[in-house]
């Protein structure tokens, strides 16, 4: 039984094989691959949306964080790199990583796409050139700054101490319409405040009659090296990955946003496709964050408020992004030292604490995405450079001294080799004179990008930048992937931004 | 038959003397039940700053739960984190009298030094070993409804709202008959009521242990 126009087919419905046709097939349900579809139907183009996972009703959001990573991540939110092991987590439902992120939106600095435009031979991806993107993504999904209303002691401390050291800070932006504060966006967000790709544009795709399968895992590209003709896969059951059927979709125009971890595998697996560069799975790049538990007298109430509210850009330049943050009880206990006893009185403050962290922007810690010989998820090699591990120091003491300019009695940063607490900014002076390894920082790597990185010269980079393949011209890439370096900045923003003009071309070419 | 008495006493120390554990669990075998059970005392004792103990907090039932939900290659790797160090004491012995046994027959000071030698070893492997370990049960432990509560960060009970894709999609499972959501459920999300730090907890949370 073929797909209705505005159709949303669930594993439910699976009876038989499905093979449908279309102008436009989009692989993924994700910031990027939403954009698309939705542009592209709403400009009367006739778009099959594909996605891996199931849609999430308000019954399957799972609050308990373990089930919650185990139901909506890939690898039951276990995934990590080898070399540097850092956990990195991609979802796997509908509205890809948008269902639980915390919905930060910020604009790439202008130093960021200068060197992008400079280094990668781009021409056409400047501040002015990207701007009407963000700006049209913008106003579609709400993006605003955090409202005082719901930022949380957490956020405002965080704001209090940039005050109080002269250092700028500003709320967070975010696609979210009337947040409460809850401080859920990590397990999905039970308000629907925010404005996660599932509940926005792929309901207005929907409306603007975009067929849309979930439970659709792509394996392979379909045609030739040099022209796509379509996609072909499994129909798999959510959480288990049992495969129930088949399905194939023939189209003109193929976009791969599967995530900058799963295109790379896919490309790789549909026979090498769009690799005459030797590009693809190549240039992997994180964030790497790292945080800091800040300990008040006061009652902070630190799961209350906006997940992320407040942010510094300050320190941009010298690769580090600070801002506020809120994760499940359980998720940040993971990193609090000790057991026991001692375990138990560190616990015990986490009404009295908040929670910060840092994002740096390290461009030469580099790896790769491999692919296994069985199965789609990649083997992610990685490692943290000893030249990038100065950044992370330098974020941490910043945040123990924004914490202690906010009143802050204590700062645990977690590196082993430094006192387990800070009580003065004097003890947390050891950040900035100790030379450490990359093995002392425990990071986690949520942004990642470059695995089939934009450049002008065809020869370097797998798509140029509108997201077109080299090698391949009626193949698209709209996700993080095709970043050429970090942006500095949570990435979200500037990917949907890059996909809603990577649509504007694919409709100008049918 | 020496050998043959050797060989029967070892395995007697790796596979003899579990209690069953309650019927509800699911995944995990006596002997896992049994190791998980033993750790989360360890890490998490009775007493202290926080009321519940690893057992109060049911971390081993908590776990099988969550073991039963992640990728079976995974659940192996957790398997073999929990073998590992449930019988690592068998070859390098925990101190003190009788220390050549599994970590969950050992007295809770030897399993408290069998866990610091983890912690505090100085390989990078070995410590992440227990950081795996902790990482599992500090999950399981803080997604027990009394130590939120205790700690004051359970979830708060929020008005679900309805929106238009609340319309397109069934629960996980059951096809689109299974929408319960009318279009005069939607909600207008636009004037945000900021949830109070007393507000009600969320049902699933706010019962008390029976």
């Amino acid at each position: 039984m073929s797909v209705s126009a505005g159709e949303v087919r669930v594993f439910a419905q699976y009876a038989d094989d499905v093979v449908e046709t279309a102008e436009v097939v989009v692989v993924g349900s994700g910031p990027g691959g939403a954009i698309v579809a939705k542009e592209l139907a709403e400009r009367g183009r006739d778009v099959v949306l594909l996605e891996e996972g199931p849609p999430f009703s308000l019954d399957d959001l799972e609050i308990d964080p373990a089930l919650s990573m185990s139901r909506t991540m890939r690898e039951s939110g276990l995934r990590a790199t080898r070399g540097s092991v850092m956990p990195t987590m991609q979802a796997i439902c509908l509205g890809g990583g948008s269902l639980v992120n915390s919905a930060i939106c910020v604009r790439a600095p202008d130093f960021v796409l200068d060197e992008w435009c400079e280094r990668y031979g781009l021409t056409k991806t400047t501040r002015a050139d990207l701007d009407p993107h963000y700006s049209a993504v913008g106003r579609f999904l709400g993006i605003a700054p955090t409202p005082d209303e719901v930022q949380g002691r957490r956020n405002l401390l965080f704001r209090q101490g940039c005050d109080a050291l002269g250092y700028s800070s500003e709320p967070i932006s975010r696609n979210v319409r009337g947040c409460r504060g809850s401080g859920e966006c990590f397990t999905g967000c039970r308000a629907r405040a925010k404005q996660s790709m599932d509940i926005s544009a792929v309901p207005a795709a929907v409306r603007a009659g975009c067929r849309v399968l979930t439970s659709a895992r792509v394996e392979r590209v379909t045609g030739s090296a040099d022209r796509a003709e379509g996609v072909r896969g499994s129909i798999v059951e959510p959480f288990t990955g049992r495969v129930a059927g088949r399905f194939e979709v023939h189209a003109r125009r193929v976009v791969l946003a599967a995530g900058c971890m799963a295109t790379p595998v896919l490309l790789e697996k549909s026979g090498g496709l769009a690799n005459r560069s030797r590009q693809v799975g190549r240039n992997l790049r994180f964030h790497p964050g790292v945080a800091i538990v800040a300990g008040f007298d006061e009652h902070v109430d630190p799961h209350f408020g906006a997940t992320q509210g407040y942010q510094s850009l300050q320190f941009l330049r010298d690769g580090y992004k600070l801002e506020g943050l809120w994760a499940p009880a359980a998720v940040l206990a993971v990193r609090t030292r000790g057991f026991g006893h001692v375990l138990k009185e560190r616990l015990a403050q986490l009404p009295h604490s908040a929670v910060w962290d840092a994002i740096g922007s390290c461009n030469r810690s580099i790896g790769e995405v491999r692919v296994r010989r069985r199965g789609l998820d990649p083997k992610l090699l990685w490692r943290l450079h000893p030249a990038d591990v100065p950044i992370l120091a330098r974020a941490l003491y910043t945040l123990s001294e924004i914490a202690f300019a906010a009143g802050a009695h204590s700062v645990v940063t977690g590196v082993p080799g430094v006192p387990t607490e800070f009580h003065s900014l004097d003890d947390a002076q050891v950040l900035r004179n100790r030379s450490f390894r990359p093995s002392d920082f425990q990071t986690g790597g949520n942004h990642a990008f470059c695995t089939t990185r934009m450049h002008g010269d065809r020869e370097r980079g797998v798509v140029d930048e509108f997201g077109r393949c080299h090698d391949v011209a009626n193949l698209y890439i709209a996700d993080t992937g095709v970043f050429p370096q970090c942006p500095s900045v949570n990435p979200m923003w500037t990917g949907m931004a890059l996909a809603h003009r990577t649509a504007g071309l694919i409709a100008e070419s049918l | 038959m020496c050998a043959g008495l050797v060989a029967l006493l070892a395995a007697r120390r790796v596979w003899v003397g579990y209690p069953p554990p309650p019927a509800h669990v699911r995944v995990l075998g006596r002997r896992e039940f049994g190791f998980l059970t033993a750790a989360a005392d360890t890490v998490f004792p009775p007493g202290g700053a926080i009321s519940a103990s690893g057992s109060d907090a049911e971390v081993a039932e908590r776990t099988d739960v969550w073991i039963g939900e992640v990728a079976p290659f995974l659940r192996v790797l957790m398997r073999l984190l929990f073998f590992l160090v449930e019988h690592a004491t068998l070859f390098f012995p925990a101190p003190g009298r009788r220390g050549f046994r599994r970590f969950s027959s050992l007295d809770a000071a030897q399993r408290e030094a069998v866990m610091s030698g983890w912690a505090e070893s100085s390989l990078g492997p070995r410590r992440l070993v227990f950081e795996s370990l902790r990482a599992v049960l500090t999950m399981s432990y803080l997604s027990d409804p009394a130590v939120l509560r205790e700690l004051g960060v359970a979830p708060r009970d929020i008005e679900p709202g309805y929106c238009e894709a609340d319309l397109l999609f069934p629960p996980i499972g059951h096809g689109p008959d299974a929408i319960r959501i009318e279009p005069e459920d939607l909600r207008d999300v636009e004037a945000p009521a900021t949830l109070a730090c007393d507000a009600p907890l969320d049902p699933r949370y706010a019962a008390p242990r029976a």
